[in-house]
C-alpha cells in the first residue's frame, strides 16, 4: 500500500469547487415559504436608545419584526455574558443590532429596513483603548479592563507588585537598553464568502445550516439562547468560503438572529450579509499598542525583556481574553531571555467587538518584538538576522513561561534555509540598491507559533472524534472539525488511510452536523491537524486493530473481515484527546508549557520602494517553516503562502478608517487587499522536524503561523531600502512620507 | 422582457426584468450557482463570466444587455465528471482552497489562455488581477495556470 | 442594498442616434430622468449603495447605448490640421488597449486603459461613461485632458464640439447640457514617438482608484516644448489641467526649468483634499514628484 501521508493528493472537495457544483449556503435552493432576514443596526457608536419607529407608509403585515423584548435571555453565550443579542436601551458600538426584519419579498424588505428609525440620544464614544482604562464604563457595571495577564521570568519573578521595579532594575543592569513603541491596526478577515445562514424550526427543534467555522459554538449559543436541550439543536456546516477566524464566534450571533426570526414567523429564514454589512458589523483583528524595553550585552546576547501590551477589545468581551493570552504568550518571540516581564491588558471601547483572526493576538506582539530586534541590531551595529540567530531558542532552552523545549525545534534551520534561498547575505552586503528613483532592500523575521490550545486548554476541552467501520471495508470519519478551505477533509482522510493501512479512497468524511458528529473542539488555534488529526489517527488505529484481530481469527480481506464485524454490531471508535503527560501548565501563575509544541519559521521579504511616491512593492518572498511533518505538501504550502499574503496586506494596505467610531471604508474598493499583481512570487520551503505526538509521523499546527512574520519582514526590508524605520502599521506611502520628513529634520 | 442569449453554448430564452443583474439571472432562473457573489460592486471578480469571450463581472451587467450575446460560466468549462484540464490543474496544484474565488478565477484564466496560450508569470498575474483570492497568496493559482498552459499545448484550447 | 428595485426598471434600446437624442430631449422637457447606460461600472455600483426608492416613485428610464453603432467609432480621421483619432463614447478600455492604431498613435490612451481597474472593468467601462460620470479621479478623463480632446455631443439642436478646456465647470458638473448625448471624443494626434507619460499612484497595482494620476503628452523641438498637455486625477474638484505648469513648460528652453519652480507651479494648480483613500499632504507631494519626473523626462533640470 502506498502511504497517503507526505503525498500531495488532490483535495477531495476540489472537483466540486472547480466545477461550480459545491453548494455554499446561498447556493442552497429556497425552502418552501422561506423568508429573507435583515438586521437594522445602530449608526452611532454610543448612546441611549429612546425608541424605534416604523414608518406607517409601509404595510408591515407581512414583515416579521423581532426586537430586544422578544429575546429571553437577551445574551450571546460566550466567555462573559455581556453582549445582548439585540440592543435594548443602550447602544455600545456602531452597527450594534437593534431590530430584525424578515419578509418573503426582498425588494419590500429593503424598503422596510429603510423605514425603521432608531431614536438614539448620542453620547461621546470611548474610542481609545489606553484612555478607556480610566474612562467611564462601556458596559455598565463592568470594568473597561476586560482582562489582564502577567508573565514573569527570572529577576521579574517576584510577585505582581514588585515585578515592575524588578524588571526595570534588571534593565538598568544591562550594557545596552533599547526602548520602543509598536502599534497595529484593525484587520478584516475578508473571507470571500460573506457570512450567511438559514434557520428553521420543526418538531425536532431548531436547524441551522450555514457558513460556519465552529458548529459547536453555534450549537452552544442556540442551546443557551433558546433554553433547549442539546438534542433539539441541529447545526450543519454548508461548504464554507473561508473563515480565518472570522467565522469562529460571529456565526453564533447570526444564528440567534435567524432563529429568532424563524421562530416568530414560523417560516425558514435566510440571512446572507452583503459585503458592506459584513465589513461593518463582524469581528476584526484586535489593534494593539506594545511598549517594549530590552536589555542586552554589547555582544548581542539578549538578557531582559519588558513588554506592556494594550489591546482594544471592542464593546463586548467575546473572545478577547483568549486572544490577549496568545498575544502575551508570543510576546517574547523566538528568543532566549534571562529575565522577562510581559503585562497584557485588554480594554473595552465603543467599537464593534474584535475577535478571532488567524494568529489570534500573536501577530501583534510578534510585530512588536521583531521590529524591536531590528532596532536593537541597529543600536549594536549588527546584521538583524545574525542577532536573531545568536539568540534563537533551541532544544534545552526555556521560554518566558519557563517551558523547556525538548523536541521539534528547528528555528535555526528555518533561518538558515530562508537566508540561503533568498540570497540575503549577498543582498545585505551590497546594501540597498537604487535604480533611478526606486530603492530595493531586503529584511527578515524569525518567529514561532504555538500549536493547539494554550496551556491546559486541550486537557479541559476534551475534544472527541470518531471513526466508524462501514460496509465494504470503508471508514467514515466523524468530527466537528470543519474544512473551510484549508483542506481538513483531505488531510484527515490521508491520516486515517495510513493509520488503517487503507487507500485514501476507502475513507469518507461525514457531513459536519452536530447531530451526527462529536464535538472535536473548534476549528481554531492551529489545532485541527495536530490535535484532532491525532484523535482520528488513534480512532482509525483502533478500528483497524479490531479488523486485524478478526482477520487473524477468521481470515479474509479487510473488507470481508470488516463486514463480518459489522454484521455482529456497529463498529465505531470514539476517542477523546489525551494531552501528552509532559504538558504542565499553571493558569494562576501563567507558567509552564504554554503549548504542546511550537512551529518555527523565517520569512524574508525583498521590496522596491519608490522614493518619489513611497509606494512599496514586495518583489520577492522566501520562507522556510518547520511544520513537523507535511501531511499534504501542496496544501501545507498553500496555508503558508495564503497566510503570508494576508500578512503582507496587513503590512502595507489594509486599514480600517474610523471616524467617530464609524467605518469609513466598508467596501472592497477602499479596504485594500492584495491582487495577484501586488503579491510577490513566493518561494516556500518546508522543514520537517517531527513532533513526537503529532499525527502522520509528527505534524504540527501551522494554520496561524504565516500571519506572524510578514509585516515585520516587510518593515525590515523597507528600512533596509530607505533607512526609514516604522513602528506603526500599515506601512503606507503616507506614513513613509511623514517618516522621511522626520528623518530629514 | 424576453431576453435570448447563449449560455455555455446553449440557446436560452429568459423572461426576466431587463435590469436584473446577469449574476442573478444565472444563479436564479438559469440555475447556474457556480458563479459566486463576493462584493456586488465589481471589485472581487468572484462573479466573473465571459461575455463574448471577454471577462466581465456579472454583478455589473444587466441581463438585458446580454441579448444576442454569448455567456460562459464555470459550468461551461467542464463538468464535475469531465473536468477541463484547467479545472483539473487547479485541483492538483492547490489553486483552489475555499473555492469562492475559484469559478471566477477559472473563467478569467480561460480567457487569458485563449488569447495567450503560453503566458509568463507576469502575464498570468495581470490576467487574474481582477480576481481577488484571500486563501492562496496566488502562487498556487499561478502554478495551476502554468500547468494548464502546458497541458493545453499551443492551441490554447480548453477541451479535455 | 437597492438592487432589488432595479428589477422594476425599464431598459430601452434606441433604433438610431437621432431617435436617442429625440427621446432624451422629450423626457428632459417633461422633467423626467433618463439614464444612458454603457458599461454600468459606475452606475450599477451607485444603485447598490443608494437607499431603495420608496414605492410609488417613478423609476427612470434606462437606455442601453453600449452597442449603438454611432457611438462605437475608433478610427483615425485625416484632415487639414493633421490626423485626428476619433473614439466613440461607447468604446471600452479593453478595445482601446487592444487597438493597434491606439497603441501606435496614442500610446498614452493604451497605457492608461491598461491601468483602469482590471480586465473585467476594462471590458465594460467606456470613455463616454468616464466623461459622463465626471469623477475628478477618472483616469480616462485625465488622459483626455492631456490630449486636449474635443468632446462631440449631439442633441435635437444638432451636434457641437466642446473643447476639453471648456468642458468641466466644477465637481461632477460640465457645460454639456442635460439633453446632450456624448457621441465621441477627437484628439489631434501627437507626432509619432512623441514623449508621453502615464503614471498612476494608487493603493494597489490593479482594481484601484487613483490617489494621484498624471497623464501627459509633449512635443519638444530644439530644446523647447512646443506642445504640452497634462491631466491630473484626484488633486482638485475637476481633472486638473495644470495651467501654471503648462505655461512654465512652454515659457523657456526646457533645460532652464528647475525643480523649485515646477513645485511652485504645481502648488498653484492643485487643491487636493484628505479623504478615505489618501491625504492632501501626500497627494500634493506626489503631484509635485510626478510633474518633476515628467519634466525631467523632457529635459528639465533636477
Amino acid at each position: 500500500m502506498q502511504p497517503s501521508v507526505g503525498v500531495s493528493v488532490p483535495r477531495v472537495d476540489g472537483a466540486a469547487k472547480v466545477a461550480g457544483t459545491a453548494l455554499y449556503v446561498d447556493d442552497l435552493p429556497p425552502l418552501p415559504g422561506e423568508l429573507h432576514g435583515v438586521t437594522v443596526r445602530s449608526r452611532v457608536a454610543r448612546g441611549r436608545l429612546r425608541g424605534v419607529t416604523f414608518d406607517p407608509a409601509i404595510d408591515w403585515s407581512d414583515v416579521t419584526i423581532v426586537r430586544a423584548e422578544d429575546v429571553t435571555p437577551n445574551v450571546v453565550a460566550l466567555i462573559v455574558d455581556d453582549q445582548p443579542v439585540l440592543a435594548a436601551d443602550v447602544i455600545r458600538h456602531a452597527y450594534e443590532p437593534v431590530v430584525l426584519l424578515a419578509c418573503a419579498d426582498r425588494a419590500k424588505l429593503a424598503r422596510a429596513a429603510a423605514a425603521v428609525t432608531l431614536e438614539v440620544d448620542p453620547l461621546p464614544p470611548i474610542l481609545d483603548p489606553e484612555a478607556a482604562l480610566s474612562a467611564d464604563a462601556v458596559v455598565e457595571g463592568r470594568s473597561n479592563l476586560q482582562k489582564r495577564y502577567l508573565i514573569t521570568k527570572g529577576a521579574a519573578d517576584v510577585g505582581d507588585e514588585a515585578s515592575l521595579a524588578a524588571i526595570e532594575a534588571a534593565l538598568a543592569g544591562c550594557e545596552v537598553v533599547v526602548r520602543g513603541r509598536y502599534t497595529t491596526t484593525h484587520q478584516e478577515q475578508l473571507y470571500l464568502e460573506p457570512q450567511g445562514l438559514i434557520a428553521r424550526w420543526d418538531d425536532h427543534g431548531v436547524h441551522v445550516v450555514g457558513s460556519i467555522q465552529c458548529p459547536y459554538y453555534v450549537h452552544k449559543a442556540l442551546t443557551k439562547g433558546f433554553d433547549l436541550p442539546a438534542d433539539r439543536v441541529h447545526v450543519t456546516q454548508a461548504v464554507t468560503g473561508g473563515g480565518f477566524g472570522g467565522k469562529e464566534e460571529y456565526p453564533s450571533v447570526l444564528a440567534l438572529h435567524a432563529a429568532l426570526l424563524a421562530r416568530k414567523s414560523g417560516r425558514p429564514v435566510r440571512m446572507i450579509y452583503d459585503r458592506k454589512e459584513d465589513l461593518e458589523a463582524t469581528t476584526k483583528r484586535h489593534p494593539a499598542i506594545c511598549d517594549v524595553a530590552t536589555g542586552c550585552d554589547r555582544d548581542g546576547t539578549l538578557r531582559v525583556l519588558a513588554m506592556r501590551v494594550v489591546m482594544d477589545g471592542g464593546a463586548y468581551v467575546t473572545l478577547t481574553p483568549v486572544v490577549l493570552s496568545r498575544g502575551a504568550l508570543h510576546a517574547a518571540g523566538a528568543y532566549r531571555w534571562r529575565d522577562a516581564r510581559i503585562e497584557a491588558l485588554a480594554a473595552a471601547t465603543n467599537t464593534p467587538p474584535n475577535g478571532a483572526f488567524r494568529g489570534f493576538g500573536a501577530p501583534q506582539t510578534i510585530w512588536a518584538i521583531e521590529r524591536h530586534l531590528d532596532a536593537v541590531a541597529r543600536e549594536l551595529g549588527r546584521d538583524p538576522l545574525d542577532l536573531r540567530r545568536q539568540n534563537l531558542l533551541t532544544i534545552g532552552d526555556t521560554t518566558a513561561t519557563g517551558q523547556k523545549l525538548a523536541f521539534s525545534v528547528a528555528g535555526l534551520e528555518c533561518l538558515d534555509k530562508a537566508r540561503a534561498d533568498s540570497g540575503y547575505d549577498e543582498k545585505r552586503r551590497r546594501g540597498p540598491v537604487a535604480t533611478g528613483r526606486v530603492a530595493r532592500g531586503i529584511g527578515a523575521a524569525t518567529f514561532l507559533h504555538g500549536a493547539g490550545f494554550t496551556g491546559s486548554g486541550e486537557r479541559n476541552l476534551k475534544g472527541k472524534a470518531a471513526v466508524d467501520l462501514v460496509a465494504g471495508g470503508r471508514l467514515l470519519i466523524r468530527t466537528g472539525s470543519t474544512d473551510i478551505g484549508q483542506g481538513t477533509e483531505t488531510v484527515f482522510r490521508q491520516i486515517v488511510a495510513d493509520a488503517a493501512g487503507l487507500p485514501i479512497g476507502a475513507v469518507d468524511y461525514a457531513p459536519v452536523c452536530t447531530t451526527h458528529v462529536p464535538d472535536s473542539g473548534p476549528t481554531v488555534a492551529s489545532r485541527t491537524i495536530m490535535i484532532v488529526g491525532s484523535i482520528v489517527e488513534s480512532a482509525a488505529r483502533k478500528v483497524a486493530a479490531r479488523v486485524a484481530a478478526e482477520r487473524d481469527r477468521a481470515g479474509g480481506t479487510f473488507a470481508e473481515a470488516g463486514d463480518r464485524l459489522i454484521a455482529a454490531g456497529e463498529v465505531t471508535e470514539l476517542v477523546q484527546y489525551v494531552s501528552p503527560d509532559y504538558v504542565k501548565w499553571d493558569d494562576a501563575t501563567y507558567k509552564g508549557d504554554a503549548y504542546p509544541v511550537f512551529a518555527w519559521s523565517c520569512f524574508i521579504a525583498e521590496v522596491d520602494v519608490d522614493l518619489d511616491t513611497f509606494e512599496t512593492t514586495v518583489v520577492g518572498f522566501w520562507s522556510a517553516t518547520d511544520v513537523g511533518r507535511a501531511v499534504n505538501p501542496v496544501l501545507c504550502v498553500g496555508q503558508i503562502e495564503g497566510g503570508a499574503l494576508q500578512a503582507l496586506g496587513w503590512a502595507l494596505t489594509e486599514e480600517i478608517v474610523w471616524k467617530d467610531g464609524l467605518i469609513q471604508n466598508p467596501r472592497l474598493t477602499n479596504y485594500i487587499i492584495p491582487t495577484a499583481l501586488d503579491a510577490p512570487h513566493m518561494t516556500t520551503a518546508l522543514i520537517e522536524e517531527p513532533f513526537p505526538f503529532g499525527p502522520g509521523g509528527g505534524a504540527k499546527g501551522i494554520g496561524e503561523l504565516p500571519m506572524d512574520g510578514g509585516a515585520p519582514a516587510v518593515a525590515a526590508a523597507i528600512e533596509h531600502a530607505t533607512g526609514l524605520s516604522l513602528g506603526a502599521l500599515p506601512l503606507s506611502p503616507e506614513r513613509l512620507l511623514a517618516a522621511s520628513r522626520r528623518n530629514a529634520l | 422582457m424576453k431576453v435570448t442569449l447563449t449560455v455555455n453554448g446553449s440557446h436560452r430564452e429568459l423572461d426576466v426584468p431587463p435590469l436584473m443583474r446577469l449574476i442573478d439571472a444565472l444563479r436564479g432562473p438559469l440555475g447556474l450557482t457556480g458563479t459566486k457573489e463576493g462584493c456586488a460592486e465589481g471589485e472581487c471578480g468572484a462573479c466573473t463570466v465571459l461575455l463574448d469571450g471577454d471577462p466581465v463581472c456579472s454583478c455589473l451587467v444587466p441581463v438585458g444587455q446580454c441579448a444576442g450575446r454569448s455567456v460562459t460560466t464555470v459550468e461551461g468549462l467542464g463538468s464535475i465528471d469531465h473536468l477541463a484540464p484547467l479545472q483539473r490543474m487547479f485541483v492538483d496544484h492547490g489553486g483552489a482552497q475555499c473555492g469562492i474565488c475559484t469559478p471566477g478565477m477559472l473563467v478569467a484564466a480561460e480567457a487569458l489562455l485563449r488569447r495567450t496560450p503560453k503566458p509568463t508569470e507576469a502575464e498570468i498575474r495581470e490576467g487574474l488581477a481582477g480576481n481577488l483570492c484571500r486563501c492562496t497568496g496566488y502562487q498556487r493559482i499561478v502554478e495551476s495556470v502554468k500547468a494548464a498552459a502546458e497541458l493545453r499545448g499551443d492551441r490554447g484550447e480548453g477541451a479535455a | 442594498m437597492s438592487l432589488t428595485d432595479l428589477e422594476s426598471y425599464e431598459l430601452l434600446h434606441a433604433p438610431s442616434l437621432a431617435a436617442l437624442v429625440a427621446l432624451v430631449a422629450d423626457r428632459h422637457a417633461s422633467g423626467l430622468h433618463t439614464v444612458l447606460l454603457a458599461g454600468g461600472t459606475d452606475w450599477l455600483v451607485e444603485q447598490e449603495s443608494r437607499p431603495p426608492l420608496p414605492s410609488g416613485v417613478e423609476h427612470p428610464v434606462v437606455l442601453d447605448v453600449s452597442r449603438m453603432p454611432e457611438l462605437r467609432a475608433l478610427e483615425v480621421v485625416s484632415g487639414e490640421g493633421g490626423d485626428r483619432l476619433r473614439v466613440g463614447a461607447a468604446v471600452t478600455y479593453l478595445e482601446l488597449r487592444r487597438s493597434a492604431v491606439v497603441g501606435e498613435r496614442a500610446p498614452l490612451l493604451a497605457r492608461m486603459a491598461a491601468d483602469v481597474g482590471a480586465l473585467q472593468i476594462q471590458a465594460r467601462g467606456t470613455i463616454g461613461g468616464n466623461l459622463a460620470t465626471a469623477s475628478p479621479a477618472a483616469d480616462g478623463v485625465a488622459a483626455l485632458a492631456a490630449l486636449d480632446a474635443d468632446v462631440l455631443v449631439e442633441s435635437v439642436r444638432g451636434r457641437r464640439t466642446i473643447p476639453f478646456s471648456a468642458l468641466q465647470t466644477g465637481y461632477k458638473t460640465s457645460t454639456r447640457a442635460p439633453d446632450e448625448v456624448l457621441v465621441a471624443v477627437e484628439i489631434a494626434l501627437p507626432s509619432r514617438g512623441a514623449p508621453f507619460v502615464w503614471r498612476k499612484v494608487a493603493a494597489r497595482r490593479a482594481q484601484a482608484i487613483s490617489k494621484v494620476a498624471l497623464a501627459g503628452v509633449a512635443e519638444v523641438e530644439d530644446g523647447r516644448v512646443t506642445r504640452f498637455g497634462v491631466g491630473m486625477a484626484s488633486v482638485a474638484p475637476v481633472t486638473a489641467r495644470l495651467p501654471t505648469v503648462r505655461a512654465l513648460a512652454l515659457s523657456r528652453p526646457i533645460a532652464e526649468i528647475d525643480a523649485a519652480s515646477v513645485d511652485r507651479a504645481v502648488e498653484a494648480d492643485v487643491s487636493p483634499i484628505d479623504d478615505v483613500r489618501s491625504t492632501r499632504d501626500y497627494r500634493l507631494h506626489c503631484a509635485k514628484a510626478l510633474v518633476r519626473a515628467w519634466l525631467r523626462q523632457l529635459g528639465a533640470r533636477g
